[in-house]
């Protein structure tokens, strides 16, 4: 600091970072006195509450200051911070330094810290007499994360990473000693190119709302208690469960499209850790949800309510350690690296994790237990069952997930399993089974007791007719070269369908307060079913075994299918279905565009649909090369194509062309062949044919005058290549008593043509033709992937969002609150 | 006995059900001799050598790429695998192959690659800078 650097802006960074400090003392402040204020034994003593409140206000206004000075900061592009370098540049619009904003992990956790703030604010308007307890814990997680953003040395430990680091302090170079550095730096590193698309604008908003909300039914299952308002937190707190799970559904949700619409691993799920880790809380959320309803029905099962949903915020915390700690390091391709926050992170689990274990051990004996048994055949049995089960698959996915932490904790080196995916595909499936089966024979089960004979014809009744259509999907859809336990989780998403298809009809018929749930289950089911099928029998259609360095039978993981495909511009490939073309690229920066044309022809060789599609790849100085797919929309499939390779040139095709002179030109063909040709005549080539159309005596070379005594010929050239037709007319010239000639390329063809010699004798003219060798041309190796049904998987996250729409205002409306 | 428990004993078999699922599974992070001495897939850690060719030739083949690389006991071990060369492979640090052998070769069926300089891009490039400066 003693030395001044000439053009920085340092005013909206220490603001910023003022901002944050007291966004740290705000929330300190809030949670002793919310803790005092709920304590407290003089009830009519309202100041601590009231300090509470107001501090956590200060808290609200002064993160919304570190937002304001960050997007200034971000928006002004100004370098010399560390975060604006690092995640944005010149070139971005808007829309994209808004999602460059969160681009880094201290912007995860300003997202984070804003959306628990504005939870925070309706809290303290909403919850009456909750208000002490529940901001108590709120006020508390809301410290925790500011401090995550303090970057501040405390007794030489760096706590948190401030976003208002100076690119100077951020890193050591040289140029650091120059106090005119900045202007050096003229532009950021830019954001990673997978990031620029629009799900990335609105996707981390919309995960961190729903990672922040789960607080609140945490909040209130602490409260619950803590205060010993054992029953009443029940009824408080479901409504902002079934927000909390809808929301973080969907952010989950739109992940997994932008994946599948901009990241080429060809899916839209990979279980990779961090994927993984954000449905954990999702699916003790969603358990807990189902209990918590158990509970307010019947009073059954009060702990594993309680500890579902404190779970799911412990979750929550966990996921985000595995996330942020680079902990995962050798097992998932995009976790974050170590900001140096391992041991904080750590901590920020444990100690909620201590909370929660303190007050249910505190508080066990007087917890409500419920002497009777639940009735097998009653509704609450079998959804608490159904809970349990969600429970186990969240268990499963933490289990393997976690194999990174189990190895460091206690010293082994276990690789997760070879064959990853599969492994996944078949547990999670199981339970899936499970749970949908539960889904649907529930709604036949009513509280506490039910018509054993009746319920049992309808299960039956329902198990049967799902059984067949079952049968018929898979039949149709070609399911049945799956495991059958695929096939299972197929039947139960069928049955659930049916079944609460029945529970909708009824509902509208006039128990209208039941459709909600159906609603969701029917969402759920579709998207198991779609997810299912297009992910089970997704097709390769750019199957191929034209390489002559033949593998034969690898291995049985990668299988046999050679699933790239290289086509050259302009020369038509079968494809599956299709003839597939390269015809041509177009460039807007930074997305280089690959047109490639599908057709497809029915038995008698009629044309019956062309389309373009165009997938893309991103030349980025930083990370090379990036492809991003295009997809055709069907409604019942879709056909997903992406560039899988590249020639070596296309990462600098501009100056690769320039650099080479004239002379140089013609190695990039084969050898010539000269072909005496007269007017009319034609000449043959590999994909095609020129003709000589004629000759022009006053053949004009843009630039060149030409005298009397000079001579100019033209010859015009008709180029039929790959049923292409085009033009082209070298020139030859005599001028000043010097032989010139003109060449002429036709890139698209791969052609360069020359007008060599005049033979009046003859009266023929000798044109030769440079034809480009088949691997000089320009080509793209792709693949392209046949998704059937996918519409169903996301036509069901917007049905299960709607559902819970609906329980959340069906429940809203049965809140009393006090 | 209550229904609670049976269902209580329930989850505890299903949960060490998986467990030992897991646990069958699992495979090791090994070398490439170890690789040799079985016929079971496993996963290798190690890093590209950068002075022996990668080989890609999408005319001749689309679906072969072959590559050297050392592992962590610095043996190293001609690699094939049975796609397109992925974008930015020789800007990896870190590679974690699963495979097996075949002969002298490791087939990989899967390799991911580690590029630190993707996510935290804390190397100023002063080259660069200093290029930069050249043109003002």
């Amino acid at each position: 600091m003693n030395k001044a650097f000439q053009g920085e802006h340092l005013l909206p960074g220490h603001l910023g970072q003022i901002f944050i400090i007291f966004s740290f003392g705000a929330a300190l402040l809030s949670t002793i006195s919310y803790y005092f204020a709920t304590t407290t034994t003089n009830k009519l003593d309202t100041s601590w509450a009231r300090i509470g409140r107001f501090a956590f206000y200060g808290n609200s206004i002064s993160i919304l200051g570190v937002v304001v000075c960050l997007f200034y900061i971000v928006y002004n592009h100004y370098f010399e911070y560390h975060y604006a370098w690092s995640y944005t540049s010149r070139s971005l619009p808007v829309y994209y330094l808004v999602s460059g904003f969160w681009n880094g992990q201290e912007g995860g956790f300003l997202l984070w810290t804003f959306w628990q703030a504005v939870l925070g604010n309706i809290l303290i308007w909403k919850s009456k007499s909750w208000e002490k307890p529940v901001m108590t814990v709120v006020a508390f997680s809301q410290l925790w994360l500011a401090s995550m953003l303090l970057g501040i040395e405390f007794f030489g430990a760096r706590i948190g990473s401030s976003p208002f680091l100076l690119l100077r302090n951020a890193i050591e170079a040289p140029i650091f000693s120059q106090p005119n550095y900045l202007s050096f730096i003229k532009d950021g590193q830019g954001m990673n190119p997978l990031l620029q698309n629009y799900w990335m604008v609105i996707h981390p908003p919309t995960l961190f709302l729903g990672l922040a909300s789960v607080v609140v039914p945490f909040a209130y299952a602490i409260a619950g208690l803590w205060q010993k308002r054992y029953k009443e937190w029940v009824t408080q707190a479901i409504p902002y469960t079934l927000f909390s799970a809808m929301i973080l559904g969907t952010g989950v949700i739109m992940g997994s499209l932008w994946a599948y619409e901009s990241l080429n691993f060809g899916g839209f799920w990979a279980w990779d850790p961090v994927e993984n880790a954000s449905i954990f809380p999702w699916l003790t959320m969603v358990g807990g949800l189902h209990v918590l309803i158990v509970y307010k029905n019947t009073g059954h099962s009060y702990f594993t309510a309680t500890v579902l949903i404190l779970l799911s915020f412990i979750m929550v915390l966990y996921s985000s350690f595995l996330a942020r700690s680079g902990i995962l390091g050798e097992t998932s391709v995009h976790s974050f690296t170590d900001l140096g926050m391992f041991w904080q992170l750590v901590s920020f689990t444990l100690i909620f994790l201590f909370v929660a274990i303190y007050f249910l051990a505190a508080r066990r004996k007087e917890l409500p237990v419920t002497k009777k048994d639940e009735e097998t055949y009653s509704r609450e049995f079998w959804m608490f069952v159904g809970a349990i089960f969600l429970a186990l698959s969240c268990f499963h996915l933490v289990l393997v997930t976690s194999i990174p932490v189990w190895n460091r904790m206690f010293g082994t080196k276990v690789a997760p399993p070879t064959d990853l995916v599969g492994h996944y595909n078949i547990i999670q499936a199981s339970f899936a089974m499970v749970i949908t089966l539960l889904t649907g024979f529930t709604q036949f089960l009513k509280y506490k007791k039910t018509d054993i004979t009746r319920f049992f014809i309808s299960t039956l009744m329902y198990f049967l007719l799902s059984a067949l259509i079952t049968a018929l999907i898979v039949y149709t859809t070609g399911l049945y070269k799956l495991q059958f336990v695929f096939l299972l989780v197929m039947l139960g998403s069928v049955y659930s369908l049916l079944v609460n298809g029945k529970v909708l009809v009824d509902a509208l018929k006039g128990k209208f307060k039941l459709a909600g749930s159906a609603v969701a289950h029917i969402g759920f089911a579709l998207m198991l079913v779609g997810g299912l099928i297009a992910a089970g029998t997704r097709g390769v259609v750019s199957k191929n075994d034209t390489g002559t360095l033949n593998l034969g039978n690898f291995d049985k993981a990668a299988g046999d299918v050679k699933e790239n495909i290289m086509i050259y511009k302009n020369d038509p490939v079968k494809m599956g279905d299709y003839i597939v073309t390269y015809i041509g690229d177009s460039v807007s920066q930074p997305n280089h565009y690959y047109k490639v044309d599908y057709k497809k022809f029915d038995e008698k060789g009629k044309l019956t649909e062309e389309f373009l599609l165009k997938p893309n790849v991103q030349i980025n100085a930083q990370m090379g090369l990036t492809p991003s797919p295009d997809t055709k929309h069907y409604l019942l499939h879709d056909l997903y194509t992406h560039i899988t390779a590249l020639p070596q040139s296309a990462a600098a095709p501009q100056a690769a062309d320039a650099a080479h002179g004239e002379a140089n030109d013609d190695k990039n063909y084969d050898p010539p062949v000269v072909h005496e040709v007269a007017v009319g005549d034609t000449i043959r080539f590999r994909e095609g044919y020129i003709i000589l159309k004629s000759l022009k005596k006053e053949a004009k070379v843009q630039n060149i005058p030409l005298t009397d005594s000079d001579v100019a010929i033209g010859a015009k050239l008709e180029i039929v290549s790959n049923g292409k037709t085009y033009q082209a007319e070298p020139v030859y010239m005599i001028k000043s008593k010097s032989v010139f000639d003109f060449a002429r390329t036709v890139d698209d063809a791969g052609l360069k043509l020359r007008l060599t010699k005049i033979l009046p004798e003859k009266s023929k003219v000798e044109i030769t033709v440079f034809q480009q060798p088949q691997n000089k041309k320009p080509w793209i190796v792709m693949r392209a992937l046949d998704f059937p049904y996918i519409n169903f998987l996301w036509s069901g996250t917007i049905i299960m969002i709607i559902g819970f729409l609906l329980s959340i205002f069906r429940r809203n409306k049965e809140l009393k609150v006090v | 006995m209550k229904k609670s428990s049976i269902l209580g004993l329930v989850t505890i078999a299903v949960a060490i059900a998986v467990i030992i699922s897991l646990y069958s599974k699992t495979s090791s992070y090994g070398s490439f001799s170890d690789a040799k001495k079985t016929a079971a897939e496993l996963r290798v850690v190690g890093h590209l050598d950068k002075q022996k060719e990668l080989y890609y030739d999408a005319a001749k083949d689309a679906n072969y790429f072959s590559f050297y690389v050392k592992d962590k006991q610095g043996e190293e071990c001609k690699v094939v695998f049975p796609g397109t060369k992925p974008q930015d492979f020789e800007r990896s640090e870190q590679i974690v192959l699963t495979g097996q052998m075949v002969g002298n070769e490791f087939h990989a069926s899967d390799i991911l690659m580690k590029c630190p300089s993707k996510y935290t891009q804390d190397k100023i490039d002063v080259t660069e800078a200093k290029a930069k400066s050249a043109n003002i």
